[in-house]
């Protein structure tokens, strides 16, 4: 079976994939996606593609049946210019990792951890109880409002229901199980959620309900001292909206993990917005890695590799998104 | 009925709770030490005295019935000069607040959350990204943490701990019986065979004699090459130069601490922690004995010794009840 693991990203994955795979693959892996030459034979005769990304100007790629994404979303794969007949299955495996990276946050924000790390390391006793010095923040008796209620947002529930969190989320079509949370709101009624919640958790995809939906009137029903934790897509927050908003206090504090901007080869320390994010106290940046734990590699490369093996036996997929 | 809120948290109670207290209660605050001059003539009237110490030179107080300590520990009452049978009561309202900190400290471990957020506030480095390839780290699911005391801070750990899906061991001085979260509780006196078990041990542990210097080099050694300790109890409970080594050799993976050795002085405000650079450690979280100073701590307290003092005055059974002397 012809596949071709494509892109940087694919390129990277291809030997730990490989290492689990039990069928026989004929494979190619080409990592630069520029690389027109290689491109068009490799595609040509790819019967498999493993790779996130997709785009309008690839060349032809008449024999392709499985498209393997390497990630959870699909927003760098141009559906429309697929060929026909195409099965596009994505990888989780990740929400565990994301759940843990977004608890670690909230309490990191509410107990103003990396403040009192930092100011203790320098030496100051300043924020020790037994001086009566200044108290923080605690999660228990705080109101979760998580948008988009997929298997991240459930993972989350359940352990902030173990602090003593109410959780509340938003959700573009209707949820049956609510699982951990007490109650749903329809995607289009979140201005009803956000001004009941102590924490805004963004756990949606990218998608056109989602891009540019917490914008600066929905920050502004936000709570003064309220907390927003994004890992779904930065393109889901106005950027210019959230850093007034933030430098200004209009909230109370942020941790960010997807960016408008990712580093490139010539720009490999690229700061990840036009706004200076990182120089803000009451923010968290990290470098798009809530995801990136042994585990959920290993999680998501073992789905990856799975679905290769079940093609080649000709057996039902997992992790299924559409077909073209 | 007279009450004496004596010293600063003990004043900031009275004025946090003054508003609940019984009508007829007299409430005397004396804070600064200058005020201190007052409490010859308070001090005789007082029946109820809300404070962190009691001195052996302090004027006599022969008609306290009711000595409420703001804190969990009592240590700072010389008991010998309060009059007999006053009842000694303690506060709680802080296990949740360290619960929480305990798993904020396990998490920030394991996902090695300083080290990323630190290179990519200061540097912009991307290296840790998974969608640049970094090296991937930690994650809670599926490892194994023991708790070492599982009394009120140990059970309320174990609890926020178990939806993460880790396998939650403990080890207790006395028999206690598990919750479903736990896995299983050794007898402390067992200890070394549940170290080995942890990628997380947790210190949760009153100070006593059974736990003074318990986490020893040889039991330090005893725990996995990766894991991680930390510590919210007492600095006595480990020994302090092993543990200094074994962070700095990487025999163990990291730590969070957040009680120490040695603590400021009026003479020394600014006495480090330690008399080892656990500061200068890039695998430790340090933090200055806060872990269960948070806003919901101080109320969780300022109900619970309203709640006393209530009782006390209708005459009921008090809670908290420490010592009568």
């Amino acid at each position: 079976m012809k596949t071709l693991f494509l892109g940087d990203f694919g390129a990277r994955v291809a030997p730990p994939i490989l290492a689990k795979v039990t069928e026989k693959l004929d494979t190619t892996v080409l990592g630069d996606l520029g690389d027109t030459q290689r491109l068009i034979p490799a595609l040509a005769e790819a019967e498999i593609v493993v790779g996130h990304i997709w785009r309008k100007e690839f060349p032809e790629a008449p024999r392709l049946k499985l498209l393997q994404s390497t990630a959870a979303g699909l927003d760098l794969i141009d559906v429309p210019s697929l060929p026909g007949g195409v099965t596009i299955c994505n990888v989780t495996g990740h929400e565990p990792a994301i759940a843990e990276y977004v608890l670690m946050t909230m309490l990191a924000l509410s107990h103003r951890l990396l403040d009192i790390v930092t100011a203790f390391r320098a030496g100051s006793w300043a924020g020790g109880g037994a001086g009566g010095g200044p108290v923080h923040g605690e999660l228990l008796g705080k109101t979760v409002g998580i948008v988009g209620y997929g298997g991240i947002g459930r993972e989350v529930a359940k352990r902030a229901t173990a602090f003593g969190c109410t959780v509340i989320a938003a959700n573009r079509s209707p949820i049956a199980d609510l699982g951990a949370a007490a109650e749903i709101y329809p995607l289009g009624e979140i201005d009803r959620m956000l001004p009941r919640c102590d924490i805004v958790v963004i756990a949606a995809g990218l998608g056109r309900e989602t891009r540019g939906l917490i914008d600066a009137n929905r920050l502004a029903l936000m709570q003064p001292t309220a907390l927003l934790i994004n890992i779904g897509r930065a393109l889901i927050v106005d950027e210019e909206a959230l850093y007034t908003a933030l430098r200004d206090g209009r909230i109370g504090g942020a941790a960010l993990d997807v960016w408008w901007r990712y580093p490139s080869p010539a720009e490999p320390n690229a700061r990840p917005s036009r706004f200076a994010f990182h120089e803000l106290p009451n923010v968290l940046i990290t470098p798009h890695c809530s995801s990136g734990t042994d585990g959920a590699r290993d999680r998501r490369l073992s789905v990856v590799a799975g679905n290769l093996d079940r093609f080649v036996r000709g057996e039902p997929l997992t992790n299924v998104v559409m077909a073209t | 009925m007279k009450a004496l809120f004596l010293g600063g948290v003990a004043a900031d109670t009275a004025r946090g709770i003054r508003a609940e207290l019984p009508p007829a209660l007299e409430v005397e605050i004396i804070n600064d030490p200058i005020g201190r001059v007052r409490l010859g003539e308070v001090a005789p009237q007082a029946d109820i005295l809300v404070s962190n110490h009691w001195r052996a030179d302090y004027p006599p107080a022969a008609k306290l019935r009711l000595v409420q300590s703001v804190a969990t520990g009592v240590e700072l009452f010389d008991l010998a000069a309060l009059p007999k049978g006053c009842a000694v009561c303690n506060a709680f309202g802080h296990e949740t607040a360290i619960a929480e900190f305990v798993v904020m400290a396990m998490l920030a471990l394991h996902h090695r959350f300083f080290q990323i957020a630190g290179e990519f506030r200061a540097h912009g480095s991307w290296a840790s990204s998974w969608v640049q390839g970094g090296t991937p780290h930690g994650e809670v699911r599926g490892t194994t943490l023991g708790i070492v005391g599982y009394g009120r801070v140990g059970r309320e750990v174990a609890r926020r701990a178990a939806p993460f899906g880790c396998r939650i061991l403990a080890a207790n001085r006395s028999p206690r019986e598990a919750a479903p979260e736990v896995d299983r509780i050794y007898p402390l006196a067992e200890l070394d065979r549940m170290l080995p078990e942890c990628d997380t041990v947790a210190i949760c542990t009153a100070l006593g004699p059974e736990t003074t210097g318990l986490i020893d080099a040889p039991r330090l050694a005893l725990m996995k090459r990766g894991a991680f300790l930390i510590n919210i109890a007492r600095g006595q409970v480990i020994d302090e130069d092993a543990l200094y080594a074994a962070l700095r050799d990487n025999t163990i993976g990291g730590a969070a601490i957040d009680v120490w050795w040695q603590y400021p002085t009026h003479d020394d405000p600014t006495r480090r922690g330690s008399r080892h650079p656990f500061h200068e450690l890039p695998n430790v979280i340090v933090t200055p004995h806060n872990s269960g100073w948070t806003q919901g701590m101080v109320r969780r307290r300022w109900d619970e010794i309203a709640d006393n003092i209530h009782r006390f005055c209708r005459g009921d059974n008090l809670a908290n009840l420490v010592a009568t002397v």
